[in-house]
């Protein structure tokens, strides 16, 4: 190899590392927790100024033809470092952007403009960084001491940035394949179910933006190092397009993917074009180059949106239930009983199997450990005060929308081991009182009473951390997860359930997933699911999307079930299936109550059954009370 | 005359070429739910076709005409062959904007290839100095103003007074629901298309003029300008956006005057973030068109 050959590989090497750590930063960012992030190149800008700036003499110092703060002529790696750090608190301002209020797309204009804005803001003020011309002599890595000419410096380097690709990519796989990321996913298929099981968005999405920002940093450090220059011009918003359409192109959330992509795309694409010889007037290689870029995203959206190494499934299998031994550092062997929802269920006297359970009603507990005991579910007696038995009452609800009575004043009552029906016409009130209860809405007057607490004040992550859950009459699977990893999703107290946790590594939290996992088995192998455990809910039938809705449900260890609707849309054979599984659950202890609109199934598995319309209940008992009582016949049951 | 006086007049301009961007941006986004980022790439292109004509020796605001048919067909036709393929798969919002934002590439970069890196401007005359009401601008800034005031009150007249306009109301507000009371939201879908893509051109032409010379990526600040006005007044409203444009546009060129003119266009952006942290849904909150 000649030695403009081994240069130009060495230009190549570099090249890809540095694109290869950004592509996989947005690649976390955009393709694994959703957040598209426009802006995502001032990131990279702003290590580059970071590392530029560190690592420069004092600009009196250096010539005095340019103009920059800071000038502190640090060592290698400080600059590195500091590249990596500024990366990741740059991305701090912006949360506000990807909060809960701001739709995602309207976000992602806001970062879009907000590139546009900096660079322009970079470019006119010259005193920080020295303006449009930017910043040039950057000093190298250790150049004082080695000649960066020389081809061993170069091999130095190229291994440097390759080995830090290498251990972005690792530090990013570890993220994702943790309970961590499956929230992340979760939260990127549907945020507002997401945020129902107890995933803090905000947090999520802060975390995310820190990291993928520390990655832009760090490869933003990395680049200046090498080309010893960096100006407003490298980092115009168009760049960001580019590494969109490596993500995209690669295989959007995919970590592989991002690789290829990078290697694809800015690397090997931008390289290829080097070697048409130019046409045309000046420049028009370089717009159709452009044209190009554009052109790559729309057909790849268009005829393959999962990109060339799509993310792939995470199998994990129903296993072989209901009994399981699993693998842990200690050979501990975790028993599941029929009780798969139950916090204690599988640790009940196995020791360090399973951490204590999180906090619980008495009640649950007291439930949970008839079972663990090997009770059958008709052994479940009623407690001694009739007052215990009351799980949830509401006390005067009332929900006015606008001056528009939904709920104008509703007292009830629902019996631990019931599942009581809540039935009425369109537009009297059910959906409204069930959303109070579960705390999605707020009310304008009385009281929610759970377990002889008032927790009308609490929101409703609170109340579902106390084991009052509820679920949505749309449905709202996670598409791009497994049946088995939506269960897993709503695994309450995981230790793998965040970015610390997650960085631990698998070791810290392999027993958490072990014990949701045999909870998770047993519930599909409870429901006759199992077959489907490793198939993506977006890919369900209707009936099976609610059965997987209710399971995940169970998954949080709940003590009430709040059901809107779990049968609407269902297959009549399916939805009596449903109603046995809810008998089921309910024979052992479960307290559900359901809005629903069938009268069959009202009359066959609903007890007690109350009875709204406009905005009041009319009445309550069984189905046959309420035939009999010729108001409720003439508001709903006739017509 | 006063230093205010004169970057009122310029604010008013800008204003002017403003309202007309923004008010068929955010008509085009109610509609049709398309975040088109692509809009300021169709403005700049449908400024050269006005730019070919005037080369023709045709004057320029026979040239504006031209643009505005550019810009309607070119919309459709965006729509038509782009956009409605990637809905009908159920794309998600945000896949739209990424849509959108590659075909800014296309559009921008095959102008370009076309007709060159360097800037051109329209042969045409600033006209005569006019002074009204301590204000000094040249016949054209007045014609501009003027243009802009005749095309809010067709705006107005459209929403509120004709039948189509309410039915891109209706649908704006609730598509699915339009379509069961017998709106062929289809049609209006593609009306919308055609109208916002006028002004679109229209909105082109005369920032090319306001602006002297311009290049295939002119547009690409003016488009955060564009989206800092809607935003102000929240995405979706014809009137938020009028409103929007105004205080955008006096805001930048006084602070130009004042500040110094490198960061007109930062104001702007301070405007759309504090926007977007503080009341997402615009100044006037959340109501349809």
């Amino acid at each position: 190899m000649t030695s403009a050959q081994l240069f130009y590989m060495f230009n190549l090497l570099i090249y890809a590392g540095v694109d290869i750590i950004a592509c996989l930063g947005l690649s976390q960012q955009f393709g694994v927790a959703g957040v598209t992030n426009f802006g995502y190149i001032i990131f990279q800008a702003a290590g580059a100024y970071t590392a530029a700036i560190l690592s420069l003499p004092n600009q009196s110092a250096n010539g005095a033809f340019q103009s920059y703060i800071a000038g502190w002529n640090l060592p290698f790696p400080v600059p590195l470092i500091g590249a990596t750090i500024v990366g990741g608190l740059v991305a701090l301002p912006f949360t506000f952007l990807v909060g809960r209020r701001l739709r995602g797309d309207y976000a992602a204009v806001g970062l879009l403009v907000t590139a546009v804005m900096l660079n322009l803001l970079v470019t006119n003020y010259r005193p920080a960084l020295n303006g449009a011309a930017g910043l040039s002599l950057v000093p190298s890595p250790l150049q004082g001491e080695y000649n960066p000419q020389s081809t061993g410096y170069q091999w130095v380097y190229s291994a440097g940035a390759l080995l830090l690709a290498v251990g972005a990519y690792l530090l990013v796989r570890r993220v994702t394949e943790s309970p961590y990321g499956r929230s992340l996913r979760a939260m990127r298929d549907n945020d507002l179910v997401a945020d129902s099981l107890g995933k803090n968005l905000l947090a999520q999405r802060a975390a995310m933006l820190v990291l993928g920002g520390a990655l832009a940093g760090l490869s933003g450090g990395i680049l200046v190092g090498y080309i010893n220059l960096w100006s407003p011009a490298a980092w115009g918003y168009a760049e960001t397009i580019v590494l969109f359409a490596a993500v995209i192109i690669g295989g959007s959330g995919s970590h592989p993917g991002a690789v290829l992509g990078a290697i694809l795309v800015p690397v090997g694409f931008e390289e290829a074009t080097r070697y048409i010889p130019p046409f045309g007037p000046p420049g028009l290689v370089e717009d159709l180059q452009w044209v190009a870029i554009g052109l790559l995203i729309l057909v790849f959206l268009w005829f393959r949106p999962q990109g060339v190494l799509p993310e792939r499934r995470r199998k994990i299998g129903a296993g072989p239930p209901p009994v399981l031994a699993v693998e842990g550092p200690n050979d501990d062997v975790v028993t599941v009983s029929a009780w798969p929802w139950s916090p204690s269920a599988a640790g009940e006297g196995d020791g360090p199997a399973v951490r204590p359970a999180p906090a619980r009603l008495l009640a649950a507990r007291q439930v949970a450990a008839r079972t663990a005991a090997g009770a059958a579910p008709s052994a479940v007696t009623p407690p001694a005060s009739a007052d215990d038995n009351v799980v949830l009452r509401a006390v005067d609800l009332v929900k006015d929308f606008g001056g528009v009575h939904a709920v104008a004043g509703v007292s009830i009552e629902v019996r631990r081991g019931t599942l009581t029906g809540l039935i009425g016409p369109n537009g009297a009130g059910k959906s409204t009182l069930l959303a109070m209860l579960a705390g999605t809405i707020g009310v304008t007057s009385g009281q929610v009473i759970y377990h002889g607490t008032d927790v009308t004040g609490l929101p409703a992550y609170r109340r579902a951390r106390l084991g009052l859950v509820r679920t949505f009459q749309l449905a709202s699977e996670f598409k791009r997860l497994t049946v088995m990893e939506n269960l897993l999703s709503a695994a309450p107290g995981n230790r793998g359930d965040s970015l610390a946790g997650a960085l631990r590594g698998r070791r810290y939290w392999r027993r958490d997933e072990a014990a949701a996992i045999d909870r998770a088995r047993a519930l599909l192998d409870r429901f006759c699911l199992s077959s489907l455990a490793d198939t993506y809910g977006g890919d369900l039938s209707g009936g099976q999307r609610r059965l997987t809705e209710i399971m995940r449900a169970l998954m949080t260890e709940p003590a009430m079930l709040l059901l809107d609707e779990p049968m609407a849309g269902v297959h009549p054979r399916l939805a009596r299936q449903i109603g046995g599984h809810l008998l089921e659950l309910c024979a052992e202890g479960m307290t559900i109550l359901m809005v629903e609109h069938e009268l069959a199934i009202m009359d066959e598995f609903c007890d007690p059954v109350i009875m709204m319309a406009e905005g009041v209940v009319l009445a309550s008992g069984t189905m046959a009370d309420l035939r009999a009582r010729a108001d409720v016949v003439e508001a709903y049951l006739v017509g | 005359m006063s230093l205010f006086l004169a970057s009122f007049g310029f604010g008013l301009v800008t204003a002017a070429v403003l309202a007309i961007a923004a008010v068929g941006f955010t008509m085009q986004f109610a509609v049709t739910d398309v975040l088109n980022l692509a809009y300021g790439a169709v403005m700049i292109a449908s400024a050269f076709v006005a730019y070919t004509v005037n080369q023709a020796g045709v004057n320029v605001w026979i040239g504006l005409l031209s643009a505005a048919a550019a810009g309607s067909v070119g919309s459709v036709l965006l729509n038509r062959w782009i956009y409605t393929p990637f809905q009908r798969r159920g794309s998600a919002p945000i896949t739209m904007v990424i849509v959108s934002l590659g075909m800014t590439l296309i559009i921008e970069f095959g102008l370009q290839g076309i007709v060159g890196g360097t800037n051109v401007s329209y042969t045409m005359s600033q006209g005569p100095t006019v002074r009204a009401g301590g204000l000094i601008l040249t016949a054209v800034q007045f014609v501009i103003i003027g243009l802009s005031i005749v095309v809010m009150a067709g705006v107005h007249v459209l929403l509120r007074y004709t039948k189509l306009g309410k039915a891109m109301r209706a649908t704006s507000a609730n598509r699915s629901l339009a379509r069961n009371c017998g709106i062929r939201t289809d049609r209006i879908v593609t009306t919308t298309w055609a109208i916002t893509g006028a002004l679109c051109g229209i909105a082109g032409t005369v920032f090319a003029i306001n602006d002297g010379s311009f290049g295939a990526t002119s547009a690409d600040l003016f488009l955060v300008v564009i989206l800092a006005a809607v935003f102000l007044g929240g995405p979706g409203q014809a009137y938020g956006a009028m409103i929007g444009a105004v205080v955008i546009g006096l805001a930048t060129e006084i602070s130009a005057a004042y500040i110094t003119p490198s960061y007109k266009d930062v104001v702007a952006f301070a405007v759309l973030l504090v926007m977007m942290a503080v009341r997402p849904g615009g100044l006037l909150g959340v109501t349809a068109l």
